[in-house]
């Protein structure tokens, strides 16, 4: 029987290892089943890591992304085909509420085929632009494969993306060159801070159109590192959407191709860079998690950080103004298929905020210690001088890591009447105690100075 | 008893304000003689009782007014405390300057209703509310 109940256990955990943090259903939109062959080892690799894939086409009638009004699946591949419409379960729309349901999209797009309206509208309502006309692609004269392209110069070969910025993880970093085949570049909008290119065109590109007749390229779509070539896009709600120009990136017959830049032989890498594209989009990777989140009094003899996460989170309610608080939380980051310490990238430091509708405080949280899958970072301060309700938040949003914002409520309480230190505690007080008894010793003095001296003045007038 | 008793206070006023007009005539009194004269009348004259109640108030004077040189030259920091510390001495002139007014001798025809034995009941009383009150503000 123990033996029969481990094999379960084994089994299932074996079905958990390698997913996705959200789910692994997965829908792969392919209008012609011939080409699910030249697709087969990038499904083949996303089946291997856990996704249960469900290949179906636009046209089919039973496709929905939702059942019974929630999602029917957790991540949608988008792969291009040769008409122009998508049909009714695929609209813009759907897509967008499928995100907001937290399902996440690949969308692929290829110059050979029209890109579908309901992917243009998608995409526009993103601040993603695509070049409207038919066959557009990126061209680089320097950074070509001089196999396949010797002369039209369409297959780029470009290195592995750097950080994009020197405080942000790169998720997509690794050795080599990855062919992007007739791409369509995509420019961003400068207006929403949640698209973030993944993957630059060289500063030489251009997107222009093959069948323009013209001899010189005349106002290009766009050039240079303006061209995304893969782009993304982050919804507060952490649902993400990847463009990825050139569908035929993903196909059998790029993903360990031998090329050539400028004279020298390499191999595509494309395999690995779909592997971490799509680990990205569907949540393998880039995945925080807050633990617990303590804070308490910092005062008096404890003063010291509590580490235990042993106990459970029994925060305060109420603190006094001008108190010391410790602040803790437990912070995991998702790879691949476990939950490991996290670590912001240099120069990047989450930070804890102490507000009542603005920040008093805003404060770099430090690592202070560190479990198996998580780190706790930790902060001291003093409550401001202000009372009312305050929140602690963590509002940690940074391009492809999941959006984390926090709150714990507290009220800040003024001094009670008799927390206010005593008047002769205050040295500055002293004088005007000394004020106070001099007139109450001199008032006194004065009392029986009076009262002695009555008598004798009666004599005095009785005498008269 | 009373009117006895103020019949030499009339006489020494008025004795006194015929030497002073005649000086003013004359123009040329040292003012040392003036400050002079008027200690030792003060001095002749005075009920006791009065010189004792006014030697008290010089002395919340001089109390109340180093606590407030010490105020401006060092700062008001714990200002409860100040304004407890020189509202008591400012007080205390005050009520003793009410008893004083109820007790002079000279007021007799003003306070006829009110015994010297009430007054300072008042103003004993009155004391004893505003230490209470000093001693509770400053904390």
């Amino acid at each position: 029987m123990r033996w029969l109940f481990s094999l379960l256990l084994l089994a299932l955990l074996g079905a958990v290892q390698a997913l996705s943090y959200t789910g692994g259903r997965l829908l792969v939109v392919l209008e012609e089943q011939s080409e699910r062959e030249k697709y087969s080892v990038f499904l083949e690799d996303l089946a291997a890591r856990g996704f249960h894939t469900t290949v179906d086409s636009p046209k089919s009638d039973k496709l929905s992304l939702f059942r019974h009004g929630e999602r029917a699946y957790d991540h949608v591949i988008l792969l291009p085909g040769k008409s122009k419409g998508l049909g009714p379960a695929l609209t813009a729309t759907q897509f967008l509420d499928f995100m907001k349901k937290e399902g996440n999209v690949l969308v692929a797009l290829s110059s050979d085929h029209a890109t579908p309206t309901a992917v243009q509208s998608l995409l526009l309502e993103l601040d993603i632009h695509v070049p409207s006309d038919k066959g557009a692609l990126v061209v680089d004269h320097f950074n070509y494969d001089s196999n396949s392209a010797a002369e039209k110069h369409d297959v780029l070969l470009l290195p592995y993306p750097k950080p994009l910025r020197p405080d942000v993880k790169n998720y997509f970093a690794g050795e080599g060159f990855i062919a992007v085949p007739r791409a369509i570049g995509q420019t961003l909008g400068n207006e929403s801070p949640l698209i973030e290119p993944i993957l630059r065109a060289p500063c030489t590109a251009y997107s222009y159109n093959p069948k323009d007749e013209a001899d010189a390229v005349e106002d290009p779509f766009a050039t240079g590192e303006q061209l995304s070539i893969v782009s993304s896009m982050q919804a507060h709600n952490s649902a993400r959407l990847t463009v990825l120009g050139a569908a035929e990136m993903l196909q059998n017959g790029w993903f360990a191709e031998k090329a050539t830049l400028n004279g020298k032989a390499i191999k595509t890498a494309n395999r690995d860079f779909a592997q971490k594209l799509t680990a990205w989009t569907f949540k393998e990777t880039g995945v925080l998690k807050i633990g617990k989140l303590f804070h308490y009094l910092d005062e008096g003899v404890s003063k010291k950080l509590n580490t235990s996460l042993a106990i459970p989170e029994n925060n305060p309610k109420i603190y006094r103004v001008k108190q010391d608080v410790a602040f803790q939380v437990e912070i995991s980051e998702y790879q691949g298929d476990h939950l490991a310490p996290y670590f912001p990238a240099p120069g990047d430091s989450v930070q804890l905020e102490f507000s009542m509708l603005s920040p008093f405080h805003r404060l770099n949280l430090t690592p202070i210690s560190q479990t198996a899958n998580s780190t706790i970072f930790g902060v001291s301060f003093k409550t401001p001088d202000q009372h009312g309700i305050f929140n602690f938040r963590i509002n940690y949003r940074r391009p492809f890591l999941t959006n984390v914002d926090e709150k714990r409520q507290v009220t800040v309480r003024h001094f009670a009447h008799d927390e206010w230190p005593r008047s002769w505690q205050i040295s500055g007080a002293w004088v005007w105690i000394g004020g106070i008894w001099v007139t109450v010793v001199g008032w006194v003095a004065f009392v029986a100075v009076w009262l002695y001296s009555a008598p004798t003045e009666k004599s005095v007038k009785k005498t008269q | 008893m009373a009117p006895k008793s103020r019949h030499p206070e009339k006489s020494a006023t008025a004795s006194s304000s015929t030497p002073a007009k005649s000086s003013s005539k004359g123009g040329h009194v040292d003012a040392h003689e003036i400050v002079h004269g008027v200690w030792s009348k003060y001095v002749d004259k005075t009920p006791q009782r009065v010189k004792l109640l006014d030697s008290f108030m010089a002395f919340l004077v001089v109390v109340g007014a180093l606590q407030f040189i010490y105020c401006c030259l060092v700062g008001n920091f714990p200002f409860n405390a100040f304004l407890s510390g020189f509202s008591a001495t400012v007080g205390q002139f005050v009520l003793t300057a009410s008893l004083r007014m109820q007790t002079n001798p000279e007021n007799k025809a003003e306070f006829e209703s009110i015994s010297h034995e009430r007054a300072f009941a008042d103003f004993v009383f009155g004391s004893l509310i505003l230490h209470f009150f000093c001693i509770n503000f400053i904390n």
